[in-house]
């Protein structure tokens, strides 16, 4: 039974691509005339310094829209719907490095040197306090793989294509729309099915963006959003009131995702882009059963065993409570446009409770089957976002900020903390004519600046209390747009991570777009002390802080990528 | 001291309006200036072709851009007949009924007791310094696609003059709206409610390529002129609504040689712009039946074929020219930094649209030659027939200096349920995005 399992899993891809070509060869001709059908072909391809390929991603993807006929109460009714099937080539590509025997020496390799809690110790007979992370561990740790099951328990060929899983995540999205007139002038409008929903203004990080998780594992930050927004099944539920008394467009949104929760999804061990290296850490064990007190044959020997990090992962079961609802009102007055938002949802990052040792109260030492539990908690988030054209500066500005309640953020000595936190974005986009370079043509120059303010924040949070990241965007065009170089730069203000990534597009065609390009990553250099190096060698104190486990926090998702230097060529054929 | 000052510019606006009152037989002159004579050149002849070998013969009658074009062999020019385009009567009505009661206000882009029809239908006046921001007022409430219309689809090429090379193929549908100065269609004559006080909404969506297919964009422009446009674009890729500034309109759009503000023959305030009356001239104008044209052989799906692109590099449309009577009108831009340090525009006297304007860089070199070719509603699709709209049917922007051209073929469609009022919000953007 399980090898009849397993084939049909296999099938899954050769499935979907035999669907796709089947809606964009022979059915094509059949539909009706009004049906738009559009897609792409695509092959990414990135080299990583030291490293080899790291990406060699092939999509194809089929976009359709199948208008319905209708009558009476709902007019415009479309069906809508994305197909996109993935095969990476890099897990074959380039074995040594990426998948299943991907191992590494020691845990956070792809990002710091050894450091204290990484590097064989004496008081552990020459291990190190943590083990590296186990590639893939659904293809090496039945334990991992039962501890991570439902989260990160993708096993190699899962990877190579990301879409074909029972989410069905190869239907990227498929939804109906439907608009009702109604008596008083406004309409009623109503999208059903699985989307992604896209509220706020910034690019790159997300502030308001939030219904949807995202998949990191796909290029860290710095594909588009809506390419990596994982898409849910929701149903929106919009009251259009047009102009009224005294603004000229008014709206009412309500967002109800009713889709079984899913978090971001941060890569794992074994895969090129993890962000935060969280996967590898949560793939890795803690040696304490090498203690001469604590573990085996010591005494009290408490663990006779490696424990894993990860003890289990409670992801929400699916129930009409568990579902996440939101709100939003949005309208236009006079120069500015609006949104008040309101969103019940859950945590899409990880928050790992610590589990304490039963039979030793108060001790601060972990169980033997696993430090950690992660969960999801409910978060109630309300924002909201404005732009303003602005004479003066001839530009657009962009403000958006949520505050949110119920979001927890790990700590050194007491595992995690609920915190209210309270974030901002404050962007500019300005067009300008720069006559020496180009003439007839003018550049986009886009800055933003994220803040993030932790108001419960405690000194053992490997996090900053105040931090922000700014962003800055120069791109511009040439020969009737068919050239467009860019650069993009991401700097993370208080751990000093840095991010440039030039890139120039080449339109050969309209079906043929080339974009090749880079990504330059510094930082990483941040510490952060990790008490339980100092209760392992009972010596308070006595080692400097180190890299391990918390300092990926404090780093972020552009310090940790600091090894990620990459080439990037990425070549599309549109229908 | 102040006091004074607006004291003598209400007088001297007064006086203005007073000079140069209209009367009803100035609507008549305006609205049928063919009904008694039509214009004749000398040389110039009915089926005639105009080319490099007889240029000279056009030298009075064509712009001089059009001129040099034809000179140096990249077009030839197809005269016929003029023909009367007789805009729809309820804007004439308007305009009878208003006439005396518009004035213009003290400053640039100010205008009292225009709330239909044709603002200032009197015959300019080489003596009226203000004669320029009457036509160009004239333009902006004229009758160009009615109360409401739509463009789908509308069809853009981007094309290399000197290899012919088509470069690019957009195709996208727009969609116009008036919310006030409605004459025709219900409700008039304005829609409510309109906080805002919002005049024109203009909307368009990209079709394809994929690259830029589901951008939309969205222009409100506000009844008080003073007031700046606010533009909005919806990018596929990003799945969200930006503001434009106004950068954005004077730049090329979607990489095409068109600026957002080139659309439609000029797409922005009358404050903008510093405007000259010229002359009145008698010009071959690119004004035309549709359906007698040679157009091309691939056709709609209701039969409907677009006019077909020739000349050098395919830039220029493929229809014919006729003698009319034109306002030659001189527009620069206020703004120091702006791109161009001027546009001629020819206003067409009947019909109020602007189907040939010339553009000049900051340097003072012409840049680019933009022709919007206008075709007869009754000759044209059926349900077009007697809706009195001259329709903007093909245009060609020649960016001169860079021998580059964006090439144009529109299905204008004059229907009001295709661009009803919930078109134009910034939601609709958001719902009709994917």
């Amino acid at each position: 039974m399980w090898n009849v399992t397993m084939s049909f899993k296999k099938l899954y891809p050769v499935m979907a691509v035999a669907f796709i070509c089947v809606l964009l060869g022979a059915s094509v001709p059949a539909m009706a005339e009004d049906v738009v059908l559009d897609g792409f072909v695509e092959n990414a391809t990135y080299l990583r310094d030291g490293r080899g390929i790291s990406k060699f991603r092939n999509t194809a993807q089929l976009e359709f829209l199948i208008p319905v006929k209708s009558s009476g109460f709902w007019s415009q009714v479309n069906l809508n719907g994305i197909l996109r099937a993935t095969y990476d080539g890099v897990y074959d590509l380039n074995d040594d490095e990426f998948g299943k025997d991907a191992n590494e020496s020691y845990l956070g390799q792809n990002w710091h040197p050894r450091g204290d809690a990484t590097t064989g110790h004496p008081v552990l007979g020459g291990k190190p306090f943590l083990s590296a992370g186990v590639p893939f561990p659904c293809d090496n740790d039945p334990t991992l793989c039962k501890n991570l099951d439902g989260y990160m328990d993708l096993d190699e060929n899962d990877a190579k294509f990301p879409e074909f899983n029972d989410r069905l995540d190869f239907i990227r999205e498929l939804y109906i729309d439907a608009t009702a007139d109604l008596a008083n002038g406004d309409q009623l409008s109503i999208r059903l099915g699985k989307q992604q929903v896209i509220w706020g203004r910034s690019d790159l990080f997300r502030v308001l963006d939030v219904i949807n998780p995202v998949d990191y594992s796909r290029h860290n930050i710095y594909d588009e959003l809506e390419d990596i927004r994982i898409p849910q099944w929701i149903l929106q539920a919009e009251s259009r009131m047009g102009p009224t008394g005294i603004f000229d467009d008014f709206n009412t949104s309500l967002v109800w995702n009713f889709d079984k929760f899913r978090p971001n999804v941060l890569g794992q061990s074994g895969q090129p882009y993890a962000i935060l290296d969280a996967g590898n850490f949560f793939a890795s064990y803690l040696n304490i059963d090498a203690h001469p007190a604590l573990g085996n044959g010591g005494v009290p020997g408490f663990y006779t065993a490696p424990v894993p990090i990860i003890h289990d992962v409670d992801i929400p079961s699916w129930s009409l409570r568990n579902t996440q609802i939101g709100l939003k009102w949005e309208g236009v007055y006079r120069d500015t446009t609006f949104s008040l938002n309101g969103l019940y949802y859950r945590q899409q990052l990880p928050s790992l409770h610590f589990r304490e040792l039963v039979v030793a109260p108060g001790s601060g030492l972990p169980a033997s089957d696993g430090v950690f539990d992660i969960v999801f908690p409910r978060v109630k988030l309300i924002g909201g976002s404005i732009d303003y054209f602005n004479q003066a500066t001839d530009a657009i500005w962009r403000l958006e900020t949520t505050f949110t309640t119920g979001e927890e953020l790990p700590r050194d000595k007491d595992g995690h903390k609920e915190t209210d936190i309270l974030r901002y974005v404050l962007g500019i986009d300005k067009n300008q004519v720069i006559p020496f370079l180009n003439k007839r043509r003018a550049f986009l120059i886009s800055g933003q600046l994220f803040g993030q303010h932790v108001l419960d924040h405690e000194n053992d949070m490997p996090d900053y209390k105040d931090n922000w990241i700014a962003t800055f965007l120069f791109k511009g065009w040439w020969d009737s747009d068919q050239i467009s170089p860019q650069i993009l730069v991401a700097r993370d203000l208080r751990s000093d991570g840095m991010a440039i990534a030039p890139s120039v597009e080449w339109l050969v065609s309209d079906n043929l777009k080339i974009t090749f390009g880079g990504n330059i990553v510094s930082g990483g250099k941040k510490k952060f002390d990790w008490s339980v190096n100092d209760a392992l060698t009972g010596v308070p104190g006595s080692l400097p802080s180190d890299y391990e486990p918390l300092a990926r926090f404090k780093n972020g998702p552009i310090g940790v990528a600091n090894q990620e230097d990459e080439l990037q060529l990425t070549v599309r054929y549109s229908f | 001291m102040l006091n004074k000052i607006f004291l003598a510019l209400m007088t001297l606006t007064l006086m203005t309006s007073a000079t140069y009152a209209a009367t009803l037989q100035d609507v008549e002159n305006s609205f049928y200036p063919y009904k008694n004579s039509v214009p004749h050149a000398e040389g110039i002849k009915v089926g005639m072709v105009i080319n490099a070998d007889n240029w000279q013969v056009a030298k009075d009658v064509l712009d001089p851009v059009m001129l040099e074009f034809v000179k140096n062999g990249d077009y030839e020019i197809n005269v016929a007949a003029t023909t009367s385009f007789d805009l729809h009567p309820n804007y004439v009505d308007a305009t009878k009924a208003r006439l005396g009661k518009v004035m213009l206000g003290a400053e640039v882009g100010t205008i009292n007791g225009s709330d239909a029809g044709r603002p200032f239908p009197a015959e300019p006046s080489q003596d009226d310094p203000r004669a320029g921001e009457k036509l160009a007022w004239n333009f902006k409430y004229g009758y160009n696609w009615g109360d409401s219309a739509a463009i789908k689809p509308f069809y853009w090429q981007y094309r290399n003059m000197k290899t012919g090379k088509i470069e690019r193929n957009l195709t996208f549908n727009f969609h116009f709206l008036n919310f006030t100065h409605r004459v025709v269609n219900d409700p008039k004559p304005e829609i409510l409610p309109n906080p805002s006080d919002l005049f024109r909404g203009t909307y368009l969506q990209v079709l394809a390529p994929f690259d830029v297919k589901n951008t939309q964009l969205l222009i409100h422009r506000y009844e008080d002129d003073q007031k700046r446009d606010n533009v909005y674009l919806y990018l596929g890729f990003q799945r969200r609504v930006r503001r434009l500034s106004s950068g954005q309109v004077t730049d090329a759009f979607l990489g095409s040689d068109l600026m957002i503000e080139d659309f439609e023959g000029y797409n922005g305030r009358i404050a903008d712009m510093k405007w000259k009356y010229l002359g009145t001239r008698e010009l071959l104008m690119p004004f035309y039946n549709h359906n007698d044209m040679p157009l091309e052989e691939k056709k709609d799906e209701d039969g409907y074929q677009f006019v077909k692109m020739v000349g050098k590099g395919g830039c220029f449309p493929a229809i014919t020219w006729q003698l009319r009577k034109v306002y030659e009108v001189e527009a620069v831009p206020v703004d120091p930094g702006h791109p161009l340090s001027k546009r001629v525009h020819y206003f067409d006297a009947q019909t109020f649209t602007i189907p040939r304007t010339n553009m000049y860089d900051r340097k003072g070199d012409l840049w680019k030659s933009w022709t919007i070719a206008q075709a007869h509603p009754d000759f044209h699709l059926p349900q077009n027939k007697g809706t009195g709209v001259s329709i903007d049917d093909s245009f060609s922007m020649i960016d001169v200096q860079a021998q580059h051209c964006t090439t144009g073929k529109f299905k204008g469609i004059v229907d009001p349920a295709l661009s009803p009022a919930s078109k134009f919000t910034v939601q609709n953007m958001r719902a009709s995005g994917r």
